[in-house]
Parts: C-alpha cells; structure tokens; sequence
C-alpha cells in the first residue's frame, strides 16, 4: 500500500490495525548512537534554536507600505503556510511514536524531538506575519482549495504497518521536503521585505537539517533493502509527487483549475510582486523541475529508479 | 488476539479522524502559550550549558558507581518514556476537534526538554560504568512497559482524564521527587543537571494543572468520577508497584532501590527511603486538594509499604 491522501471532512472515529497493537516492550534499552550523522543534527538543532517571539525584527514590517490588496493577498499566503507547517506539527510526531515503536536507532527519535519543536515554530512564525498584515485566516477562502492543502495522509501511514518507513520518509523527507527547501531558497532570493525575508531564511535553516535526515537516513540502510522494498520506496515517492506536489500542496500554480486555485494563484502574484514572500509559476517552475530532477538522480544513486512525472503546466519531468 | 510471545494483544485502535479547517491558531490559553514562550527562551545545551568535569565518577568506590549507574539507568528508563508518550499526546491534540492550539506547541517543547534530560541521564550513567540495559528483575518491566502511547491514541480514552493523571498527576510527582533528589545532591554536576530538569518539569506539571482548570468548569459528574477511577487505577497500578519509587516493589525492584540507597548515601541523586515516602504522601495531599477544587475525590491509599497517604 502507498501513501493516501483520502480523509474525511467529518470528525469520525474509525477501527484501524496500526503498528501500535503489539505490548510495549522498550527494553533492552539502548541509546547508543547508531547514526552519528542523524545524532550530530540532534546537537546542530539544540545549538541553533530560535524564537519567533524574539529573534524576528518585528519592528521592521511597516503593513502601511503595501496596499489593502497586497496585505490581504500576503495575509492569505502567509495563513496558507501556517496551516501547511501546522500539519507537520501532527505529522512528525507520528513518525516519531514510529520509530520508537520499531525501536529503530534513537537518533532518529532525539532528532524528531526538536524536529516537532522547529514545526510548531514554523506555524507561530507565519501565523504571527499572517496577523502583522491584517488577521490570520483560518481556512481556505474557498472549500475547493482544501483538498489541495488538508493533508499528504502521512499521519496515518506513519501508523500502518503495511507501509513501510523506507517509503514515509523517502516520500515525506527526501522528496516533499526538498521540494519545499528549494522553494524556500529560491524565496530567499525574490523577497524584498525584510521581515519576511528574515523569516524565510530562519524557516529554511531548520529545513536544510530536516532534508539532511532523511537522504542519512536512507543512505544508512540503502544496502539492506531488497528489490521489493525499493520498489516500494519508489511507490510512494511516486504518490507524493503525483497526488500531493503536483496537486498544489506547496505550489497553488500546480492545483487543479478552478476558481479556488485561480483566487490563490492570484494572491500568490500580488505577494510576490510585493516582495513579501510566496513567488509565480513563471519564477518556480525551473527550480520544480530541476529538484524532481535533482531527486530522482539521488534516488537513483540508492537504486530507486523514479518515472517520468507529467503534468499541464510541466509538461513531462 | 494473542501474539507469538503469548502476550494478549489489545483490539483494533479507535482512532479519530481529523478535520483540520477551521483552523484555530489565536491565543485561547494565555497562561500556557506563557509556558511554552517561556521554554523557548529558557532553552539550553546539555553539550554546553552542563560542566561535565565536575562529575569526577573515577572518585567513587566501585560500589557507589555501580549503584549511581543503576539509579541514572532508571531514571532513563522512565525518561524515555516522553519520547513516544510526548508525541502520541500531540497527535490526539490535533486529531481531536476543537483541542487549542496552545498545548500542541508547548508539547512540542516540552519533547525536546526529555531528549535533552535524556541524553544528561545516558551521559551520567556512561560515565558510572555504562547505562544498563533493562532492569535486574525482568519482573520489573511492564511497570515501564505501559504503552502509553497507544492509550492516548485511543479515541475511547478520554484525553482530559489522560492529561489528569499524566501530565498533571505523574509529572507534578516527577518534579517532586527530583527536588528531594537535588536537595540530597552533592555532586556539582548532578546537582547542576538536577536544575535544569526541575526547572523543565515546573513548565511540565505546570501544564497539567493549568490545563485541567481551564477544562475542569465544562466536565460532567460522569467525567469526574472517570478521572477519579483513572487516577487511583496509575497509583495503583504505576506508583505502587515502584514505577518512582522501587522502595514500594521489593518483590521486583529490590536491586533497584538498594542502588537508590546507595546514590542517595554518595549524594549522587537520589533521596533515602523516607524522604521519598515524605515526598509522595505530601504531594498525594496536594494534589487532592487541587483535585477536590476541580470537583474530582481522590480517595486515600494504603500499602503495607509505607504510611496510609
């Protein structure tokens, strides 16, 4: 089974079998640190901490500069990256309960802790801009947008023990996040306010760790997976690109057409145009593709042959 | 369901299903959006903020090392508890509807704060001789092994009653205990890891109680007496089967809390018997009290092991 990224609208319950319905059995107990590199980027996140409450030069966004349209349009997209780093505050947990769970190395559980951490602060940080510009939104302005930006399903398979952690984290890490890493760096180069710009790179720093832990990650057990497990990696990070990147999850320009998508691909124009963060599909569709391409030569390396991906605005990739 | 090791297997997880949008990221509870800006801003380095030289191991007898390695062993046992505990409680935060947005960021804080304690606990017992690996007794273990993870996960588990005997009970008891431990410590770095712990786990228990009495003017009759029946289940079930204290379990825990009374004899970090059961009856007093302002009766509790609390 792949990833999913099928969820109701409802709050419900449903009875599923997860990895979580063997006993507990921690010991014996081990903290040795079998990954060296995953461990160092443990102590690189305790070094380089932040606070979004006061390490941000708040007192530099000056919202009376920008136009009524260009502080609504930045309000949106900022609101938009709230909600998208909200959803890993949920999601890199899950992995974590995971980890322990399959007592893999406790590096990568130590990491996690401040990987969770630097997600929260994520959300605050782009709530907080969201705010400064005129009010945090709190949902899509259109319900259509919200399949677009709900979720990648990686809470719930983080729990299923069908889907193998390989494929999670080659998935979520080593494809959606690099994905979003570029994204960030190429922001850092078209943004124009100083605040945001500051908030750009301070998001950025911690994702470069984030993306780290997932290629040390597969790198370190790369040559004891089998051809079916490969296959199985490739899978998801097939689903992941198909059905959540190129679905707009981090790129609206990607979303299906309909007036929803339009209202944010337009939002997004104004934003950029204003310097105050997001970027166009004319700017971002190189640095997309050169990253699909990018990772599927990384992939490659490891031995996990990723397709030819196709789509409107991207033709094939 | 039974395994292959003839352990029982629970049933199917009830699992919540999220809805994310709307989604709530204002201030709704000040005072723990205050805890979770103050651990920011309290943040430190195990690495950097710790001075290991003053640890000295090697200056010890043989016996007091073996002992304080045992001790800091346990107190990792326990420990590492958060590091599935922590994020299964954020996961049911988000997943459950109209849960604020306040907890789920301290919790992720207050993760980072049981790595770090974590990795003081492992360097400690590294340095007395090396971390052991479980306990001496393997009798011992379903004390730690309690899956805490899956019950918070658990959409039938109420996460107010979760909270109350978790994070408010459990960790109020924790922090506790570590201040009768630093108060007995001599070591100045055990004492200096001791401060920064304790410093941690007033944010933590801090949390607990705060929370419930923002939730304690909504519960039910029902709800109450649940956390009342939950309560006396984990004093029942964890801490008198020497989960905290090994003392109150001789019968699985005896190598264990002799080691305690060794650490607490070199100053090491650990208290003697009777300052631990001062410790817990005390704190089982209080928090009656506050349990009693949320309208929730803790009834009384007697072992043979200690004084009736």
């Amino acid at each position: 089974m792949a990833l999913s990224r099928e969820m109701s609208n409802e709050q419900a319950f449903e009875l599923v079998q997860t990895l979580l319905d063997g006993p507990e059995n921690r010991f014996p107990l081990t903290f040795n640190s079998d990954l060296p590199r995953i461990r160092e980027l443990f102590h690189a996140a305790t070094r380089n901490q932040w606070d979004p409450k006061t390490d941000v030069a708040w007192d530099q966004l000056d919202p009376e500069r920008y136009t009524d349209e260009q502080r609504y349009a930045a309000r949106l997209y900022w609101s938009r990256r709230a909600w998208s780093e909200y959803g890993a505050i949920s999601e890199s947990p899950a992995l974590q309960v995971r980890f322990g769970v399959e007592q893999r190395p406790s590096d990568m559980q130590l990491f996690f802790t401040i990987r969770s951490q630097e997600e929260a602060r994520h959300a605050e940080v782009c709530h907080a801009m969201a705010e400064r510009l005129g009010g945090y939104i709190d949902k899509p302005v259109q319900n259509l947008f919200q399949g677009s930006v709900a979720t990648h399903g990686v809470r719930r398979a983080a729990l299923n023990a069908e889907i193998p952690l390989e494929g999670i984290i080659a998935a979520l890490v080593c494809t959606a996040e690099e994905i979003a890493f570029d994204v960030f760096r190429h922001l850092d180069d078209v943004t124009r306010d100083p605040v945001a710009k500051q908030i750009v790179r301070f998001i950025m720093r911690d994702e470069s760790r984030h993306c780290a832990f997932g290629w040390y990650f597969l790198e370190a057990i790369c040559e004891t997976l089998t051809p079916e497990q490969k296959k199985m990696i490739e899978q998801s990070v097939v689903t992941m690109v198909e059905k959540v990147e190129l679905n707009g999850y981090h790129s609206s320009w990607l979303a299906p057409e309909n007036p929803a998508s339009r209202a944010e691909v337009e939002a997004d124009r104004v934003t950029y145009e204003a310097g105050l963060g997001s970027t166009i599909e004319e700017a971002e569709k190189p640095i997309f593709i050169a990253t699909l391409q990018r990772i599927r030569q990384q992939m490659k390396a490891l031995g996990i042959d990723l397709p030819m991906f196709s789509h409107a605005k991207l033709g094939t990739v | 369901m039974q395994s292959a090791n003839g352990q029982i297997s629970p049933p199917p997880l009830s699992l919540l299903v999220e809805r994310r949008f709307p989604l709530e990221m204002n201030v709704t509870l000040p005072q723990i959006r205050e805890l979770y800006d103050s651990g920011k801003a309290g943040r430190w380095n195990p690495d950097r903020d710790i001075d290991w030289s003053g640890l000295a191991a090697d200056g010890y007898d043989d016996a007091v090392r073996q002992a304080a390695r045992r001790t800091w062993s346990r107190l990792l046992w326990i420990e590492a508890t958060g590091l599935t505990e922590t994020p299964a409680l954020i996961v049911r935060f988000c997943m459950e509807t109209g849960r604020e947005i306040d907890p789920k960021f301290f919790l992720t804080v207050r993760n980072t704060e049981e790595a770090w304690h974590i990795e003081c606990f492992d360097r400690i017992a590294q340095a007395f001789g090396g971390r052991i690996a479980r306990p001496a007794d393997r009798g011992y273990e379903s004390v730690f092994n309690r899956g805490l993870y899956r019950r918070v996960l658990d959409s039938n588990q109420s996460l107010d009653s979760y909270v109350a005997v978790h994070a408010a009970f459990e960790d109020g008891l924790e922090l506790e205990l570590c201040r009768t431990w630093r108060r007995h410590a001599t070591n100045l770095t055990i004492a200096a890891v001791l401060d920064r712990v304790i410093a941690d786990k007033e944010r933590h228990a801090a949390f607990g109680w705060l929370y419930l009495a923002s939730r304690a003017p909504h519960w039910t009759a029902a709800e109450r007496q649940l956390i009342a029946t939950e309560l006396a289940a984990h004093i029942h079930g964890t801490e008198l089967k020497g989960y905290h204290c090994p003392w109150l379990a001789p019968e699985h825990a005896a190598a264990e809390a002799d080691a305690d009374a060794v650490t607490a004899m070199a100053g090491l970090g650990a208290a003697s018997r009777s300052a631990e059961e001062d410790t817990l009856a005390d704190y089982v007093g209080n928090a009656r009290r506050r349990l009693a302002e949320f309208g929730v009766t803790l009834p009384g509790f007697e072992t043979n092991r200690m004084r009736a609390f």
